[in-house]
């Protein structure tokens, strides 16, 4: 039992993370990044180079793909985001689409990335080590990477909520023309949110590589859960996003785990929730009504 | 016809002679049939979702969703099924529509409950749903699907091969009509409606929900008719050919063609086959370019190809000479309220609340049939609060409203315009994409009698109807002076036009209980006593009004009876010299040191 739940928290963790990215980037632009899970393959991947070509361990490679994400996010908002804006939402949605064909298809180009899955080495020992807990193994990577969730969230906070910079940005997404008026450069500040979502989706992508491989075509299905994530925890509210994850990843392993289940039937179940969730309580388990159509 | 259908209608002819041209090239290379044939499959579905997200503003990543149930239903059926081919085909197509109407319907349904972005991931998991589904069915074959799919047939005819090019590009051609005849009849003006200003929409009694529904339905029906022939004619049907990456081609194909035209899904559909020829060699590299491709058109392009190619609209606002102001003449609206003795509106005790904020604070009142009655107060008073409450536009906190003795509390917007209540707003809300014709004729939707078949197959009914109501529309616009400004785009209206196309679209429907919400705001002086003139004229003809006006001049000079509202509460009521020496009314307006 205990053992379901470290694993669920761990693959939840992932889906934290791309559902955080999807709050920050629908905060500065109004819109969802349908391509958060595919970004989360490419950072991963990017992480995997770093490892691969330059021999550093994990840990390096973690801050490398992080700040590579950074760029990433930045030129994505440069050159696809913010000329499709000009366009309406509804354009700037079916960009981040568009984008999701470039990454799903386009990593698999890259020499040394390819189509299949690939290991990401541990961040410490083996990735197969584990803690014996009175009978129950916990793998040590599991303790890895909710550490790294709960780092990566302890800085966030302390960024939106303890900087100027932070704040700043944060009234670039609230009242972007009341924070013209005070002299915030709305323009920068959505760029920067799209490179720290990019950043996170990365970062994400690293921390569970060494547990879920990196790389493959698993991006959809990552993001869709990082949606299902958000949307059940609440789409505009950080904790809800985390929490959600958490939530969907326990609950993932909890059907993949019950006796006579098909492996395969716990995805739909779990997208049969985001519909059920969206009906139920649309502003998520943390949030204000806001979300709801009046 | 909507002004942006026109081009729509001309570019089909080509679109088929590219289309003739193209299979008889084809007919000496089976690889180029093959293309067209999947193109032709695409084509139909794309219809659907250009109609969608074109004609409704909603986005759908789940279109592969419908397109699978149609494709399975077809293999189940025809390799299932104890019945002769020339049999098995056509009922399981037609259960793979219907199943995939039911579910567009069940999508939109659920997809209505929340606003844009919820409602593409709403999308994306039903398609996603879809997927594990088929995956996880052992009689549907689960991964490897259903294979030795039969060709249809028809008697001792079997059709494959270079003849499905000329059968599926047959059902897309059908599909396009169909949709063509749907966006121009009653259907289609529905839809421009609601695109243009969904609220407008409602009060003019076009149930837009209802709309929104029907379009996800007909999106679902066409791409679960595409899926039934990609079925019939590939042969083998298997959970990976219904991913994520199909409807995001779907999606492209749309976008890249402009959404919303029926042209521009076939334009789309076939650019993306004739792209698929050659991109058999290059996997990977061709999604790429798709991704780059959608990208590109959405920044440089919104309408897409077909916008490219359509020439823009004229935006030319045609001068109209002034006219003198005239007696009163009857404007000739057929004012038919119900029988009975009971008043065309009575309030009861509303309340409406804000948070903590009271607008509108137990009010009551009835007017009588025929006169004319104005509501006045300073700004923030609740008057176009209470405006809403009447005509349904949000919830009621207390009271009830009954309309000529029909208690309608709670009831929706269109609901209560289809009983006969009519409705300008403050900021004349026209639909800006829709000439002054296109505007009056949408305001006599439900005076409109012709179903959803008849406008898919264009029957005589349907034309009739359209006929009609165009007629109909020509005669408001001539009683109102309005004809010279018939084919101008309503967002081209200066601003005191806007106010009297408003008007005349609200009378198009021949309401007996009409609400105007400040329309001398803005007039000269000219366009008020025209104004006064028509207003003077509808009461005449039995309408009902209750009028919202800040100019005391016109309020005094035509109203039987003068309400005031001060902070959501009556403070007067009466008839005009009366309110206009009352102490309180003064107060409220120049305030006192009392």
């Amino acid at each position: 039992m205990l053992q379901l739940l470290v694993a669920g928290l761990t693959v939840g963790s992932g889906y934290a993370l791309v559902a955080l990215g999807i709050h920050i980037v629908l905060r500065a632009t109004r819109i969802i990044n349908f391509a958060q899970g595919e970004f989360t393959i490419v950072g991963g991947l990017i992480a995997l180079t770093f490892v691969q070509v330059f021999h550093v361990d994990t840990w390096v490679a973690l801050a490398g793909a992080t700040i590579v994400g950074f760029g990433l996010g930045l030129a994505f908002e440069r050159l696809v985001l913010r000329p499709a804006a000009r366009s309406g939402e509804m354009a700037l949605t079916i960009a981040t689409i568009g984008m999701v064909s470039i990454l799903l298809y386009g990593h698999a180009l890259v020499p040394g990335w390819g189509s299949l899955p690939q290991p990401l080495p541990a961040f410490t020992g083996d990735v197969s080590d584990a803690l014996d807990l009175h009978g129950v193994s916990i793998q040590i990577q599991s303790l890895w990477v909710l550490a790294l969730l709960f780092l990566a969230l302890a800085v966030l906070y302390v960024f939106f909520d303890r900087t100027y910079y932070g704040k700043a940005i944060r009234a670039a997404a609230n009242n972007p023309a009341g924070a013209r008026l005070i002299g915030i450069d709305v323009t920068n500040a959505r760029s920067v949110s799209v490179g720290l979502a990019i950043a996170l989706a990365a970062y994400g992508g690293t921390i569970i590589g060494p547990i879920t491989l990196v790389g493959g075509a698993g991006g959809v299905v990552i993001a869709i859960k990082g949606f299902v994530a958000a949307i059940v925890g609440g789409l505009e509210s950080p904790a809800g996003c985390v929490l959600g994850g958490l939530l969907i990843g326990v609950i993932e392993k909890t059907i993949q785990g019950l006796p006579g289940v098909s492996y395969g039937i716990s995805d739909p179940i779990v997208y049969a929730l985001l519909l059920l969730a969206l009906l139920i309580r649309p502003q998520g388990l943390i949030g204000a009504r806001s979300a709801v159509r009046d | 016809m909507i002004a942006r259908l026109r081009g729509d209608a001309r570019t089909l002819p080509v679109l088929a002679a590219v289309v003739i041209a193209f299979g008889i090239a084809a007919a000496w290379n089976p690889t180029f049939a093959q293309a067209g044939t999947y193109a032709a499959i695409y084509a139909i579905a794309a219809i659907g979702l250009s109609l969608l997200m074109g004609n409704v503003n909603q986005i759908s990543i789940g279109q592969a969703g419908f397109f699978g149930i149609g494709a399975y239903a077809v293999a189940y059926g025809t390799t299932t099924w104890s019945l002769p081919q020339s049999a098995a085909w056509p009922l399981a197509v037609l259960l793979g529509i219907a199943a995939a109407a039911l579910a567009g319907l069940a999508v939109g349904f659920i997809a209505l409950r929340f606003r844009g972005h919820y409602l593409a991931v709403a999308t994306l998991a039903f398609g996603l749903i879809c997927v594990g589904i088929f995956h996880e069915s052992p009689i549907l074959g689960g991964a490897i699907g259903i294979q030795d799919v039969p060709y249809p047939q028809f008697g001792a005819l079997t059709i494959s091969g270079y003849p499905a090019y000329w059968f599926a590009w047959i059902v897309a051609g059908l599909a396009a009509l169909a949709s063509l005849n749907l966006l121009r009849g009653r259907t289609g003006r529905a839809f421009e409606a609601i695109r243009n200003d969904e609220l407008a929409a409602d009060v003019l009694g076009i149930p837009t929900r209802r709309y929104k529904i029907l379009a996800f339905t007909y999106a679902g029906a066409l791409a679960g008719l595409a899926g039934a022939i990609y079925a019939s004619f590939l042969g083998i049907v298997v959970p990976d050919a219904v991913s994520v990456q199909l409807s995001i081609t779907l999606l492209l194909m749309v976008v890249l063609g402009g959404s919303g035209s029926v042209s521009g899904a076939l334009i789309g559909a076939a650019v993306l086959g004739v792209l698929d020829i050659s991109g058999h060699q290059f996997e990977n590299w061709r999604e790429v370019a798709y991704g780059v491709l959608v990208i590109a058109v959405v920044i440089a392009a919104p309408g897409g190809l077909f916008g490219l190619l359509r020439r823009p609209a004229r935006a030319t606002a045609v001068p109209v000479p002034p006219t003198a102001p005239v007696a009163a003449q009857p404007l000739a609206v057929r004012a038919i309220i119900p029988s009975g003795d009971a008043p065309p509106l009575a309030v009861n005790g509303v309340t409406k609340h804000f948070g903590g904020l009271i607008a509108v604070n137990d009010v009551s009142f009835a007017l009588e049939r025929g006169t004319l009655t104005s509501l006045i107060g300073p700004n923030g008073a609740g008057k176009t609060t209470l405006f809403n409450a009447i005509s349904g536009v949000g919830t009621l906190s207390g009271g009830r409203i009954t309309l000529a003795g029909t208690d309608v509390t709670g009831w929706q917007p269109h609901r209560i315009a289809a009983l006969g209540v009519g409705r300008t707003f403050q900021n004349a809300r026209l639909f800006g994409e829709m000439t002054v014709l296109e505007n009056v004729i949408a305001g006599s939707f439900r005076s409109e009698r012709t179903s959803f078949a008849a406008d898919l197959l264009a029957l005589p009914s349907a034309r009739r109807a359209s006929r009609e109501a165009t007629e109909r529309a020509h005669a408001t616009l001539a009683r109102l002076e309005l004809e010279a400004l018939s084919d101008t785009l309503a967002r081209d209206l200066a601003f005191g036009d806007r106010r009297r196309v408003e008007l005349a679209r609200a009378i198009a429907a021949d309401p007996w209980l009409l609400l105007v919400d400040e329309p001398a705001a803005g007039l000269n002086a000219s366009e008020r006593a025209t104004l006064q003139r028509d207003l003077l004229a509808l009461r005449d003809d039995g309408v009902t009004l209750l009028l919202i006006e800040h100019d005391m001049r016109l309020v005094m000079s035509i109203s039987e009876r003068v309400m005031v509202l001060k902070f959501g509460t009556m403070i007067a009521d009466g008839p005009p010299e009366r309110v206009r020496n009352d102490a309180g009314v003064v107060a409220a307006y120049l305030g006192t040191s009392a």
